[in-house]
């Protein structure tokens, strides 16, 4: 590892994985809590139409994405929002319509791209300079908008109904909600790729929710856990010469395994009790 | 102080065409109790969203606390139904308390003052509904009883003077409904309250009035049950329907419900089915 870290392109890949951990914490633990996690999913997909038309257009990859696809979480928000009945149809629909779009404008494009496989599987082992800052940077605003939405975000994931009683603007939320996914999503496909974004998005905070005692909790739990497997999924990839992003999903599956066969804390004592009590009152 | 906590007139409401609330007046005065009983799909949880501002009228009138519905805003409280949260958030007892203090529009960063009242109230809360040492546990620790008393710590951490309830005894065992009933009439001390139930024990002691919502309302300003009102709030004729099972495990005394084999009641339908099922 030592050895590895006298490189500037591994040195790149560990920030990269910081900064996509860090924004994973706290973007997929709202992700998860709010339940939208195949909006994400969608999302996630339909940027791949953003690749393409910054590829067809000649223009740099990240920015294009994330003005793409933030476009189209917003198209989804009010998907979601307005047709509650066929709002996943819908988004299924908008998930491949973006792929196609995707590889349809790169068709187009003339000359082959050797890059487009690294947007599809992660290539954090070439994150240039300019890329990193860009991360940092879309990083730190989505940071600033979750803390300053923080109380109205915690109601709002925590009871829609009970928000909605209180005038919190749910409808604003959730469009925040949904472009702050899309441009977590568009940072992180430089790590894992947009096929393996859902495994970063979901993972470390499913693994949080149970252990920890609130959502800011959650967050950095998560984002630790994120960490612990970019970094130990890039050793793997050095070691074993496996590609990256693959290594990393693999680390995070791995851990979320143990993490369901370990004990849940002292929740399953309580349950048994509660149960143990309502069994002798009237069914 | 005399203001009427609710004032309705000449309501109506339709959802996609069809009519759910239909020309529904009331009036509730401060301090009562009012259950609010009725069939599923009656229209009961649609009225709470008309008293919240939740829903717009399609005619009449909406008063809450003298105001508009939609902008009594912290002096009402409410507790939604159990199902709509999840019981594996990470939050402690404490932290969902406070969050029934959040303020209409964006509420912005607290100073450090501001979040130490805020504990005090939620703790205060938690206090009254008989939880104070539980403030720290996290929430899906809880039972269902005690999961129920944090919503309704929550509703009251405002000190509304109004509260509104969507079947606050659901999906909770017999002895934690007594509890909360009990719980409900010390709160309506202060406060006026509106319960949606459909279930029919709830009624009992604290309760002082009752509606029976049907696509209309009719308001009985006293806590008895009367067949009717067991019709009413079952949405049935009194010919062709059985309120039988609404009594199995409610105290009401078998006497108020006609004679379970007169053929008025469901004509014989349940009679066999019902050999065993007599109110205990």
């Amino acid at each position: 590892m030592m050895e590895a870290l006298s490189y500037d392109f591994f040195r790149n890949a560990l920030m990269a994985g910081l900064l996509a951990s860090l924004i994973c914490g706290v973007i997929g633990s709202l992700v998860v809590v709010n339940r939208i996690v195949f909006l994400a999913g969608g999302v996630a997909h339909a940027s791949y139409g953003g690749v393409g038309l910054a590829f067809y257009l000649g223009l740099p990859v990240l920015p294009v994405t994330a003005g793409f696809s933030t476009l189209a979480a917003l198209c989804m928000a009010w998907v979601t929002l307005s047709s509650r009945e066929r709002a996943d149809t819908v988004i299924g629909v908008l998930w491949a319509a973006g792929m196609a779009l995707g590889i349809i404008l790169l068709d187009l494009t003339p000359g082959y791209n050797s890059d487009l496989m690294s947007y599809l599987f992660g290539s954090i082992l070439a994150v240039p300079d300019s890329d990193l800052w860009l991360m940092a940077w879309l990083c730190a605003g989505v940071l600033a908008l979750v803390a300053l939405f923080s109380r109205g975000l915690l109601v709002m994931s925590f009871d829609v109904e009970f928000a909605r009683s209180r005038g919190v603007p749910v409808r604003f939320l959730h469009f925040l909600l949904m472009g702050l996914t899309a441009l977590c999503v568009v940072m992180v496909i430089r790590v894992v790729g947009l096929i393996l974004v859902m495994a970063l998005l979901t993972i470390p905070p499913f693994m949080a929710e149970r252990r920890a005692r609130s959502l800011p909790g959650m967050m950095l739990l998560a984002a630790c856990l994120s960490v612990v497997f970019c970094v130990a999924g890039l050793y793997l990839s050095f070691a074993l010469d496996l590609t990256c992003g693959a290594s990393i999903i693999a680390v995070a599956c791995v851990g979320f395994v143990i993490s369901l066969a370990l004990p849940q804390r002292r929740v399953e004592i309580d349950t048994q009790a509660d149960a143990a009590g309502s069994s002798g009152g009237p069914a | 102080m005399n203001t009427p906590a609710i004032e309705i007139s000449d309501l109506w409401f339709s959802y996609g065409g069809a009519p759910v609330l239909e020309q529904v007046n009331l009036t509730l005065p401060a301090g009562d109790f009012l259950a609010v009983l009725g069939p599923n799909g009656g229209g009961k949880s649609t009225l709470l969203k008309l008293l919240l501002g939740l829903a717009q009228p399609g005619g009449g009138s909406v008063r809450v606390l003298g105001q508009p519905a939609g902008q009594a805003g912290g002096r009402i409280g409410y507790l939604p139904q159990f199902t709509q949260v999840s019981a594996s958030f990470p939050i402690t007892v404490l932290g969902a308390v406070q969050l029934g203090l959040v303020r209409p529009g964006f509420d912005w960063f607290k100073g450090r003052a501001e979040r130490a009242r805020e504990r005090q109230a939620a703790q205060e809360a938690l206090a009254r509904v008989g939880l104070a040492e539980h403030a720290r546990r996290r929430l899906s620790d809880l039972s269902g009883g005690q999961r129920q008393r944090v919503f309704i710590a929550r509703a009251i951490v405002s000190g509304p003077e109004l509260l509104l309830l969507d079947e606050p005894t659901a999906s909770v065992d017999g002895k934690s409904r007594q509890e909360l009933m009990a719980l409900l009439a010390e709160l309506n001390r202060d406060m006026t309250i509106v319960m949606v139930s459909h279930d029919m024990s709830t009624v009992d002691g604290c309760v002082k009035s009752i509606a029976c919502v049907n696509r209309t309302l009719h308001l009985h300003a006293d806590s008895r049950l009367t067949p009717q009102i067991f019709a009413e709030a079952m949405g049935i004729d009194l010919v062709a329907g059985c309120p039988v099972e609404l009594l199995a495990h409610g105290p009401v005394p078998h006497r108020v419900v006609l004679a379970h084999d007169s053929p008025e009641c469901c004509g014989g339908r349940h009679a066999r089915k019902n050999d065993g099922g007599q109110p205990k």
